[in-house]
This record gives C-alpha cells, sequence and structure tokens, in this order.
C-alpha cells in the first residue's frame, strides 16, 4: 500500500484530480447541510454524474461526496438544531446551545477541526491497516455486536440532563419506536394496527427532524416574542485558538479512535459511533457538568468521531469488498461499473488505484477546513433574517428532506406528530437525545440479541462463555452505569 | 388548571396509559409459534416491560412533586401544530408549490406578521425555489399538483 | 397576471384530457423504484431510464420510494391511475412473494405487466475455506448434527433467504438447517466469512465479490461462468423448487389502454437493446431478459403460482 503512494500522489495532484476533490468536498457540504438529504442520498444524486469520468476520479468524487455530507450535517444541526443526517444528532446537543448563545461562529469552528481531524486519522489508519483492522473486525459475531450496543445504550443515561428517569422512559420508547413494522427474524408485522403503512416501520429521520427541528419550530412559537431579531447571531466560522485546545486532546484522541473502532464493524454506522463517543465524553471529560448547555468538548466527541467513521468504513468494503452500510455498498457498485471488481482481492489487484483512493481521502479530509469556511460564509446572510422566515424555511426544508429519504409521504405524517409530541414531551422535561438513541440502536440491539439467542439456542448464559470481547463489553457497560451513582455517592 | 391535575400529570398519565394498552395488545396478537427468542414479541415484551414499571415510577414521581409553572403562548402553537398536520395530509394531493406556500402563509400570520407582501412574498419564493431546484433542476421530483406537472 | 392566468387553464386542460396512445406520452414518465437510492434496483433503473425515455421520445426519471422490503413503493404505485406516465420497477420478491406473505394492499390482478428487463438464476453458496465441496457433504453433515449448520440471508422472503429454502427444502433437509437472517447482504456476508453461518444464496454475481464456493444452480441448465457446478434437478431438487430466479421487469397499475402497453413494451425493447444500456448490463455482469407485455403477463402469473409453493416450504 505505501510503496504505491508516490504513484497514486502523481494520479491525484493533478488539475482534473484536485478540481474532483474540491468541487465534490464543497457539494458534498452543500448537501449534506440541507436537513434530510444525506450521505446516501448525495452519493445517489452524483452517481449518475460518474459513469462517463475514468476510474479514480469517479470514485474520488463519490468520495468526496461522502465525507463533506457527514460534515455538512454538522452545519445545520449546529445553526438551525435540525440534524442534516442522523448522524449530526448529537452534534445538535451541545452545538445548538452554543448557538443560541451566540457563539454559533466558535462551534461551527470547534466543529470543523473535530471533523478534519477525525476524517484525517481515520485516512491514516485506512492506509497503514486496512486488512489487519477487516480481519479484526471478524471476530464481531451477533454476541460481540449486541454487548457493544449495550454499551452504546448506557449513554441514554449520561445525556438524561434534568431528569433520568424521565430520560430513560424516552429511551425505551425510542426503542420500541424501532420494533413497529416487520419483525427483522420472520418478517411479521408487529404493532401496525391493520396500517399497511407501518410496516415499514418509523423512519428514523422522520423523527429526528420531528423531535429536533419541528419541535423547536413550535417551542419558538410558544415563547415568541414581537421583536424583528434573527434565530441565531452567526457571521461566520471561529476557528478554536490553540491555547483553546489545552485539556481538550484526550478526549479528541478518545473519540478518534471509537469513530474509527464502530465504522469498521458492519450494521452499526456514523450515528451510533456520535452517541457512544459523546457519552463516553461526558462520562469522563473535566468538562461533563456543561453538557449540553454548550460545551466545546460534546462538539468534539461526536464531529471527531462521525467524521472518523467515513474512513473506518471503508476498511470492510475495501479489504474484503463486504460493504458496511447503504453508502460503501454504492461505492463498490461504482467500483463495478467502472470494470474494478471488488472483493479480498481488490487491494493486492489494484494498488495504485486503492493508494489513489486512500490518500486522496487524505486530502479531501485537509480540503474540509477551507471549504467548510466557505460554505458557512456563504450561508451567514441567508442565517440573518428574521426568526419567523427561517421558521418557515425551516418547515419546507424539513419536509422536502424527508420525502427524499425514500419518497414516502407517510413519512411526512410521522414527522408532523413527532413535532408534537416531542413538543408536547420537551415541554414536561422528558429530554429527546435518548429518544433518537434507542431508534438508532433499537434494531441492532435487538437482531443481535435474538441473532445470538438462535445460535446458542437460547441460552443468554452462553453469551459469555468464550465471547471475551463480549465480557469485557458488558463489563465497561455496568461500569458506565455505575460510576456516575458511585460520584453521587461521593459527593453526598 | 388546577392544581391536582396538572398538565405534567396528565402527561405522565397518558404515557402510562399508553402503555399498559401496548402490553395488553402484546397478547392478543396471533403469530406463528415458534417461540423464545423466535417470537416476533420476545423483544417488544421486554422492552414495553422496562416501560411500564418507568412509566408508573414516573407517575407516583410526578404526583408527589408540585408542578413547575411554565406558561405558552397557545394560539400561535395550535395553529402552528394543526396547520403542520394539515400541510403533510395536503402535501400530495395539493403538490408541494401549493400546500407549502399555504402553510407559509399560516405560520407567518400565526407569528404575528402582519404586511401582505411579506406574508406572501417570502413562501412563494422558498417554495419556488425549491421547486425548481428540485423538480427541474436536480430532477428530483416532489409532488406536484393536480392542474399542472411542472409545478 | 393574465398570461399567467392562461398558462394555467392551459395546462389544466392538458392535464384533463384524456391520454390516447397518440399523444402518449404527456409529461415525464415516472419510474419508481421501491428501494432505497443506490442500491441494484436503483442503479439498474437510472441506467435504464436514459434510453428508455430516448426510445420513447419522452423524458423519464427515477424516484425512490422504499420500505417494507419494496412493499410501499409498490402499494402506492396501485393505487394510481393506469395512464402509462407511472411505471414501477418490480423484483420477483416485491411482485410474486411479498403480496403472499404480507397482507398488502395489491396483488396478482393489481399490474400491467410491461416488459421483464433482467433475469438472473440464483445460486447457493458457501464459504471457499469450507469442509464441504459439494452439496452430497452437506447433506450428510446436516444428517450427522441436525440443528448445527445455518444458513443466513438478508431477510426474511428475500430472495436470498428463497435460495437456501428452495435447496434445503428441496433436499429435504430444511429441519435439519436453521435460518439466520440479517439485515443486508454485507452483514450476512461478513458473518459467513467469520464462520457464524454456512451457506448463502445469492445471483452469480456473488462469485465476483470474495472466495465462495458455489454449490447449486438453480437454472435449467449448468452456468457458462461455473460449468462444474451441477444445476437442481442434477441433485434431485424437484420442480417447481428447482429453477428460482432474480427477475425484474416494469409494472404499471392493472387497466392500462392496450395501445400505451404495447408503446411501453416497444420502448423497452429498445431500450435493452440499446449499446449503453448493454455495455452497463456487461460491466455489472446483469443477466438481461427482455419478455414482450405478452409473454411477460404469461410468466408473471406462472411465477405467481410457482413461488406459492416456495413460500410454504420456507414457512412464511
Amino acid at each position: 500500500m505505501i510503496q504505491s503512494i508516490p504513484e497514486a500522489l502523481n494520479l491525484i495532484l493533478t488539475v482534473e484530480g484536485l478540481l474532483v476533490l474540491s468541487i465534490g468536498t464543497m457539494l458534498g457540504i452543500i448537501l449534506g447541510a440541507l436537513p434530510g438529504i444525506g450521505s446516501t442520498v448525495a452519493v445517489a444524486m452524483i452517481l449518475p454524474f460518474t459513469l462517463t469520468m475514468s476510474q479514480a476520479p469517479a470514485i474520488l468524487l463519490l468520495l468526496a461526496i461522502y465525507a463533506g455530507s457527514v460534515y455538512g450535517g454538522s452545519i445545520s444541526a449546529i445553526l438551525i438544531n435540525t440534524p442534516g443526517t442522523p448522524q449530526s444528532a448529537a452534534t445538535c446537543l451541545d452545538g445548538y446551545p452554543m448557538a443560541q448563545r451566540g457563539e454559533a461562529g466558535q462551534a461551527l469552528g470547534w466543529a470543523t477541526v473535530a471533523s478534519v481531524i477525525g476524517g484525517m486519522t481515520s485516512a491514516i489508519v485506512l492506509i497503514l491497516a486496512a486488512p489487519q483492522l477487516a480481519a479484526f473486525a471478524l471476530n464481531f459475531g451477533p454476541i460481540e455486536t449486541f454487548a457493544l450496543i449495550l454499551l452504546g445504550l448506557t449513554c441514554i443515561v449520561s445525556v438524561s440532563e434534568g431528569s433520568l428517569l424521565k430520560g430513560l422512559i424516552a429511551g425505551f420508547l425510542g426503542i420500541f419506536l424501532s420494533t413497529v413494522g416487520g419483525d427483522p427474524i420472520t418478517g411479521e408485522a408487529r404493532f401496525t394496527f391493520g396500517q399497511f403503512q407501518l410496516i415499514a416501520g418509523f423512519n428514523l429521520l422522520a423523527v429526528v427532524i420531528g423531535v429536533f427541528a419541528l419541535s423547536e419550530v413550535l417551542t419558538r412559537a410558544a415563547s415568541l416574542s414581537q421583536d424583528e431579531q434573527s434565530l441565531i447571531e452567526f457571521n461566520g466560522m471561529v476557528l478554536p485558538r490553540l491555547s483553546q485546545w489545552k485539556g481538550r486532546l484526550r478526549g479528541l484522541f478518545k473519540s478518534v479512535v471509537i469513530g474509527n473502532g464502530i465504522g469498521i464493524l458492519p450494521g452499526t454506522g456514523a450515528a451510533t459511533a456520535a452517541f457512544i463517543s459523546y457519552a463516553e465524553a461526558r462520562r469522563s471529560a473535566p468538562t461533563r457538568s456543561n453538557f449540553g448547555k454548550g460545551e466545546p468538548d460534546g462538539l468534539i466527541a461526536s464531529e471527531s468521531a462521525n467524521n472518523a467513521v467515513t474512513g473506518g468504513a471503508l476498511v470492510p468494503t475495501m479489504a474484503l469488498g463486504i460493504p458496511g452500510d447503504a453508502i460503501t455498498a454504492v461505492m463498490l457498485a461504482t467500483l463495478t461499473l467502472h470494470g474494478v471488481t471488488p472483493g479480498v482481492r481488490l487491494m493486492t489487484d489494484n494498488p495504485v488505484l486503492m493508494a489513489a483512493i486512500f490518500s486522496g481521502f487524505f486530502v479531501i479530509n485537509i480540503m474540509l477546513l477551507p471549504l467548510g469556511m466557505l460554505v458557512s460564509r456563504l450561508a451567514a446572510p441567508i442565517l440573518r433574517i428574521r426568526e419567523a422566515y427561517m421558521l418557515v424555511m425551516i418547515c419546507l426544508l424539513c419536509t422536502v428532506g424527508v420525502y427524499f429519504v425514500r419518497g414516502n409521504p407517510f413519512d411526512l405524517l410521522v414527522m408532523a406528530i413527532a413535532g408534537i409530541i416531542g413538543f408536547i414531551l420537551r415541554r414536561h422535561g422528558y429530554p429527546m437525545a435518548p429518544l433518537v438513541i434507542g431508534m438508532v440502536l433499537g434494531p441492532t440491539l435487538e437482531i443481535s440479541l435474538r441473532q445470538g439467542l438462535i445460535i446458542t439456542d437460547g441460552s443468554f448464559a452462553a453469551f459469555f462463555v468464550g465471547h471475551p470481547i463480549a465480557v469485557v463489553l458488558v463489563l465497561a457497560a455496568i461500569g458506565m452505569l455505575c460510576l456516575p451513582l458511585l460520584r453521587a455517592l461521593k459527593h453526598r | 388548571m388546577s392544581a391536582l391535575l396538572s398538565e405534567r400529570r396528565c402527561v405522565s398519565i397518558v404515557i402510562l396509559l399508553l402503555i399498559v394498552g401496548l402490553v395488553l395488545s402484546t397478547f392478543g396478537l396471533q403469530f406463528a409459534d415458534l417461540g423464545g427468542a423466535f417470537s416476533p414479541m420476545f423483544f417488544p415484551r421486554i422492552v414495553l416491560g422496562m416501560l411500564l414499571v418507568l412509566a408508573a415510577l414516573n407517575l407516583v414521581l410526578d404526583a408527589t412533586t408540585p408542578s413547575p409553572d411554565n406558561p405558552i403562548q397557545l394560539r400561535p402553537v395550535l395553529l402552528i401544530g394543526v396547520s403542520l398536520m394539515a400541510y403533510v395530509l395536503l402535501l400530495v394531493p395539493l403538490g408541494y408549490f401549493i400546500s407549502s406556500v399555504m402553510l407559509g402563509i399560516v405560520v407567518l400570520l400565526a407569528l404575528g406578521l402582519r404586511q401582505p407582501l411579506q406574508i406572501m412574498l417570502i413562501p412563494v419564493v422558498a417554495a419556488g425555489a425549491i421547486v425548481v431546484l428540485f423538480n427541474h433542476v436536480m430532477k428530483m421530483p416532489l409532488p406536484t399538483s393536480p392542474f399542472t406537472w411542472w409545478i | 397576471m393574465k398570461p399567467i392566468l392562461k398558462t394555467v387553464l392551459v395546462a389544466l386542460t392538458l392535464s384533463v384530457g384524456s391520454a390516447t396512445a397518440q399523444e402518449f406520452p404527456q409529461r415525464p414518465v415516472n419510474l419508481v423504484a421501491p428501494f432505497n437510492a443506490g442500491g441494484g434496483t436503483d442503479l439498474l433503473l437510472r441506467a435504464f431510464a436514459p434510453h428508455f425515455a430516448e426510445a420513447l421520445g419522452g423524458d423519464a426519471y427515477v424516484s425512490n420510494m422504499a420500505g417494507g422490503s419494496g412493499t410501499v413503493g409498490a402499494a402506492a404505485l396501485s393505487g394510481q391511475k393506469p395512464d402509462g406516465h407511472q411505471l414501477g420497477y418490480w423484483s420477483v420478491t416485491v411482485s410474486t412473494i411479498q403480496p403472499q406473505i404480507k397482507d398488502v394492499p395489491y396483488g396478482l390482478e393489481s399490474w400491467t405487466p410491461i416488459c421483464s428487463v433482467a433475469a438472473s438464476p440464483t445460486v447457493l453458496f458457501t464459504q471457499a475455506d469450507s469442509p464441504y465441496q459439494t452439496i452430497e457433504d452437506v447433506v450428510a453433515a446436516a444428517g450427522e448434527k441436525p440443528g448445527k449448520l445455518l444458513y443466513g440471508s438478508s431477510g426474511p422472503g428475500a430472495i436470498t433467504h428463497l435460495t437456501a429454502v428452495s435447496a434445503f427444502a428441496g433436499l429435504g433437509i430444511i429441519d435439519q438447517m436453521r435460518h439466520l437472517p440479517f439485515q443486508g447482504s454485507g452483514p450476512a456476508l461478513q458473518a459467513m466469512a467469520a464462520g457464524t453461518i454456512q451457506f448463502f444464496g445469492d445471483t452469480e454475481l456473488l462469485m465476483t465479490r470474495g472466495d465462495f464456493r458455489p454449490l447449486i444452480v438453480f437454472n435449467k441448465e449448468r452456468l457458462a461462468s461455473m460449468p462444474d457446478v451441477p444445476t437442481a434437478a442434477e441433485v434431485g431438487i424437484a420442480p417447481p423448487l428447482n429453477e428460482l430466479y432474480l427477475w425484474g421487469g416494469l409494472f404499471a397499475p392493472a387497466g392500462l389502454e392496450p395501445e400505451v402497453t404495447q408503446a411501453l413494451s416497444d420502448a423497452c425493447e429498445t431500450a435493452i437493446a440499446s449499446d449503453g444500456f448493454q455495455k452497463f448490463a456487461s460491466e455489472t455482469s446483469t443477466v438481461l431478459d427482455f419478455r414482450n407485455a405478452t409473454d411477460f403477463d404469461a410468466f408473471y402469473r406462472s411465477q405467481y403460482e410457482s413461488n406459492a409453493r416456495l413460500i410454504d416450504a420456507a414457512g412464511l
């Protein structure tokens, strides 16, 4: 891999190569920032244009769109509390409070730098160790995945500000919502009550946009003052100074490791990584008491992790030919369309192409910084319009986003109802982040638990015999649950 | 609102009743009898059982602590809430542009704007720009009106 | 204001006026992909659309309507007016399997079949380093240790599930095997590489993706790409379980006028024969299989019947 890099750089560092990378990244950021467009739709939209291009630029364009859109989702999460993609939902938690406080520029700065660092390290990991990591990921069977998700669920405890009880209710409601629809093992319909539309279940993004964005619109309307102020103050991105990083590097490092690790595993994804990393930061960061009120460490945790996933997800895709999610599946399809056979021999058969893809991925992540600044500068005047106009724009954009996820008008109804119920629940102290976490992790929790039980013939105790990774993860989950309690006892 | 049945207590009662109803529904549904982890109700029953306990505790907690007072401007919330529901239901039959303009006008009125030009212009420009971008530039069409295919 | 009003009125009358074959198509034709953007069906349809539009002398675009294993998109289309401007690309599972296992608002009589586009025979695979060299080894092993062998799938009722069911039910060993569904092919293949599951059924396209060993081919005759692999009939699997194809084609809501059906079917044939689409098919190893409206109608109905037997075997 490394010996092919000089040759690969000749391929990338041309006028065409750099043009493709910068246009792709820019487009990705803009598409990701539009609520609901999301990485999958963005990549699928651009795919037809890559058919006429040659191999390396085509893949690089898609990679640029992918990395750009994951980052772009954080812009709307911070500025208008509307996650462009589910993986940015954790970014809302601290990003929006910062923006409300008038520090939108700083929040975007932290998010951008964290994204760049997360993405760049994952590119390095990809270049150095993709085959070894892919082999390690095979150790993660259903039982290990179950233990990992259990660990992820403990973050519900840490993001339940106010009332832990109400947070847990929201979290379990989220898990319940994820069980509505076709059963993943038998295919039978559950909790559909004769409604055909419910067979497909509740769409995650429709619920996320409802409970975060629409409920915010209603909350604003409920406490509206008659002035002509804009929703938030924003004059462009402000990068964090070097001295401000003091005490935050440990958290950053941890988040990057979490993002890379989870990205490699099949069927988990960036939203899971962002939440697990956020929970870990909230547990261990020195600034943990400020989390949820606009703490940069929270932003760093979620943004560095979700961008690190982009590289991690490419590991099994490129090294084994097994796509981890819908986006990497599109990448594989593109490779096939250009006459490259994905699979275990991909890296040995096409070393230069692979080196070009991986080092191009590195360059894309460097470009996120200037291009992110440019996009946020362009967005600033739009955001300065008065609050009432902004609320209308949010409603219209949310609808577009939810409609395009899968073209199903039923999802729009789900979004509106989620918005109204979300508004009522938020008013009465039920935090919405646990609900989203429950919905993100619920399906994987269920299928891994039931797959595990099928493999062990129904014995839950057998989960912990001969599965050392699972044991460690479950112990960590118990630790995560007990630590805050112990800490609280100590303070008494 | 009376102190005994505050808004907050009503919400926790509704949540509890909803969960009780869902738990009961899991016993009424008919599934292939495979037992254990194969049963579609295996996992939801665990989740609903936890929820039942939590919701009961929550109701006790809310009933024993005084409810905080949070003021609300009911008129704009109701107007926007109802128009959002109408909007998502009318979006397909009327098309994205027409229904979005209608929603925009109602939201702006609900938020207290009164200048006719502003109220008309903003929704038309915003919805129009979105329709042009998606339907005609990117060829990813939003629902169109029954009158023409291009808007 | 006047000219705008006039345009609106003209447009109104145009859309109210009934569609006749002469003026078809009046507006862009919508091709519904019942799966998410970026999937195999979506890619095929997006490659097909421009050639189809050219052959039709109009415009065509793809819209995604995903959910419920494709049934959400199909259900939505089944309620549309049959004017030929709304078509769907349904696979074997969406059109013939799902309506027989789920309570969906469409069925055998909901469609006017237009043309079939692609059909690939399915193959049962195991990992290349597995101890099972032939299907006879599998039958022997299943008899020795019942309940220990697992087959994976990308979800209950998916073609990957039905391929394995065809094999094991046809060989009479399905009760000795267990089914482990995954959410998509990716996690299932990773589980096979890790040894959690032993068997996975898919089209021959999977061969290009990694080190797999094909065991049975569900086709009339042996495949040119794997001449040593026996067909299902050769290993003793009786009809109708011995042939299983992942096919897909265009459907319109039932009651489409015959002239419009014919125009669409002809356009479909031209599009499939076009150089651009042929190139796409060879690059993605898609097996093209055109049938015109009449033939496809007969094929669709016979598939609906024979798959009922398969559903029974799968216990769905």
